[in-house]
């Protein structure tokens, strides 16, 4: 007992360990919460070109030896207005036009990136997240933004229900559509932007998808489907960051695969929609 | 008697085609109008258009701010999306809450109310894919109650929901009918919406034909809006409007 109990310490004494820690708790809570949305409305294609678009803008944040963070905010922004207005236009199909935004902006990120000579490393920090590298500031800009965009989807909680159950309810009950529809895409973005130093842009449609995805097998009300999610994205981080502590993999992958192996516990063992209870009863 | 909604020569257009063209009427409070006709004639973008979801390339619809419900068509509603019985009849509140609100003890009561009104009332904690269609319908109105609106729109009602379903859900309408809540329901029965409704809409793309059954439903306008087939069953007759090609001859009787 004492033996595990120093195994859950351990990592505790080092600083950059703790701090990893925390904003991964806070970022799996997020994610979690933001990817209920990404997950009822279909939108993992569109978090992951999100994401993956970012790039220019932390890559020109990294050229001017700025915090990636602005960069990557304003790029951000950008990119899920711009998807989000020319999905309205109705010229190119929605998902053709985020497939092409996707791969030219991510390309631009690379190219840019490309005119420094030693960018691997710090590629591949963008890339797969570089959470034992979160500084004290990096923690409260985390803690800050992540608190104002979960108090965002609590108060606008009952709007964005219903333009995403029923978006002809909402006309009738004369919400403002287009600005509800902006805001959840102004949400997502922010979350990503909030998430990508613990995170990393490619994994980063995992930490929207699988908690939330886990957590709708196993809840029947969008806000218990928060909770849950919140729940799983907490743990799996936690415990995936215990992983690459122990076992020397990178993080942001432990996190994900822990996430994974949750969902797969949810889809084979939830209750009346695990798969396993269906082939109990087919015996 | 009060016109409660005038719609006046509404054209609206999807997708490059004009779905509707230059389509007015008026409705009086309390009257129950049956708006039919055939697949892809516009019923449910008149509806659309009716509630501001779509914009009119011309004319206008006016409603003088009343409370407009709208009974979605149960094929377009996600059934797996995570909410309950209880939590689709509270959306209707959401009008009357105001932002950065929450679930009053009032509006609790409401919903509990209405759930009782359409017979729902020991399934607000189902989630709504566990219903049958003539539950899940009663549901959905039972959330245009909570809205307290005066005007119900509702889009084909009685598909895929069995007879004594349909059977429940017209006595809501009569008992809303006796409040005099104005009632607009497409269907694609003919013979109901003869029996059932104070005046028909026959719609295809235009305004086909608009009166009381007698008048709106003859031989020549249902030729005009099905142009292929329509079953018509009036007094002591049976009639099929067939294709011209049928047998050569329009709108000729078959026994």
């Amino acid at each position: 007992m004492t033996d595990l109990l120093a195994l859950l310490i351990e990592p505790l004494r080092y600083p950059f360990m703790v701090r990893g820690l925390l904003a991964s708790v806070m970022v799996g809570t997020l994610c979690s919460v933001v990817g209920t949305y990404v997950v009822l409305r279909g939108m993992a294609f569109f978090g992951d070109a999100l994401a993956h678009a970012i790039l220019p803008g932390v890559a020109v944040a990294y050229l001017l030896d700025a915090n990636f963070f602005w960069g990557a905010l304003g790029m951000g922004l950008l990119t899920a207005v711009g998807i989000g207005y020319m999905s309205r236009q109705g010229q190119v199909k929605e998902d053709t036009a985020i497939g092409v935004i996707f791969a030219a902006s991510f390309a631009l990120g690379v190219a840019l990136l490309s005119t420094v000579q030693s960018y691997s490393v710090d590629l591949a920090h963008i890339l797969f997240g570089n959470v034992l590298g979160v500084s004290d500031a990096d923690l409260w800009l985390t803690a800050g933004l992540g608190t104002v965009l979960l108090l965002a989807i609590v108060l606008f909680y009952k709007e964005l229900l219903v333009i995403s159950f029923d978006p002809i309810l909402a006309a009738t009950l004369r919400l403002p559509l287009n600005a509800l529809h902006y805001l959840l895409l102004v949400l997502i973005a922010l979350t990503i932007v909030v998430s990508l130093q613990t995170v990393g842009v490619a994994l980063m449609v995992a930490m929207l998808v699988t908690p939330a995805a886990t957590a709708y097998l196993l809840t029947r009300r969008l806000w218990h489907m928060m909770i849950v999610g919140a729940v799983v994205g907490t743990v799996s981080s936690v415990a995936g960051l215990y992983l690459s502590f122990y076992v020397n993999v990178a993080s942001g992958s432990a996190v994900v695969l822990v996430c994974t192996g949750f969902f797969v516990l949810a889809m084979l063992f939830a209750p009346r929609r695990g798969l396993v209870w269906g082939w109990l009863r087919t015996e | 008697m009060a016109t409660v909604l005038r719609v006046d020569n509404l054209t609206v257009s999807y997708n490059g085609k004009h779905a509707l063209e230059k389509v007015s009427f008026d409705v009086q409070r309390g009257e129950r109008v049956a708006i039919v006709g055939p697949n892809g004639s516009g019923k449910s973008t008149l509806f659309k258009a009716l509630v501001g979801l779509l914009h009119p390339k011309t004319g206008r619809v006016q409603t003088d701010g009343a409370e407009i419900g709208y009974v979605t068509q149960r094929s377009a509603v996600d059934w797996t999306f995570p909410v309950t019985v209880h939590d689709v009849v509270m959306m209707g509140r959401i009008g009357k809450m105001g932002w950065l609100r929450w679930q009053r003890p009032l509006d609790r009561r409401i919903v509990r109310r209405c759930l009782a009104e359409v017979g729902m009332a020991g399934y607000a904690s189902q989630q709504i894919g566990e219903l049958s269609g003539g539950q899940q319908q009663r549901v959905f109105i039972a959330r245009a109650l909570a809205q307290e609106a005066t005007i119900l729109l509702m889009d084909e009602p009685f598909s895929g929901v069995d007879a004594p379903s349909q059977e429940a859900i017209m006595d809501i309408l009569d008992r809303l009918h006796d409040q005099d809540v104005t009632l607009l329901v497409s269907t694609h029965d003919l013979n109901l919406a003869a029996e059932r409704f104070d005046r028909l809409a026959l719609l295809n793309r235009q305004l086909v034909a608009y009166g009381p059954p007698g008048e709106a439903i003859t031989p020549q306008t249902l030729v005009v809006a099905y142009g292929g087939q329509a079953v018509w069953r009036g007094e002591d007759y049976a009639m099929v409007v067939g294709d011209i090609d049928c047998c050569g001859e329009e709108g000729h009787h078959h026994g």
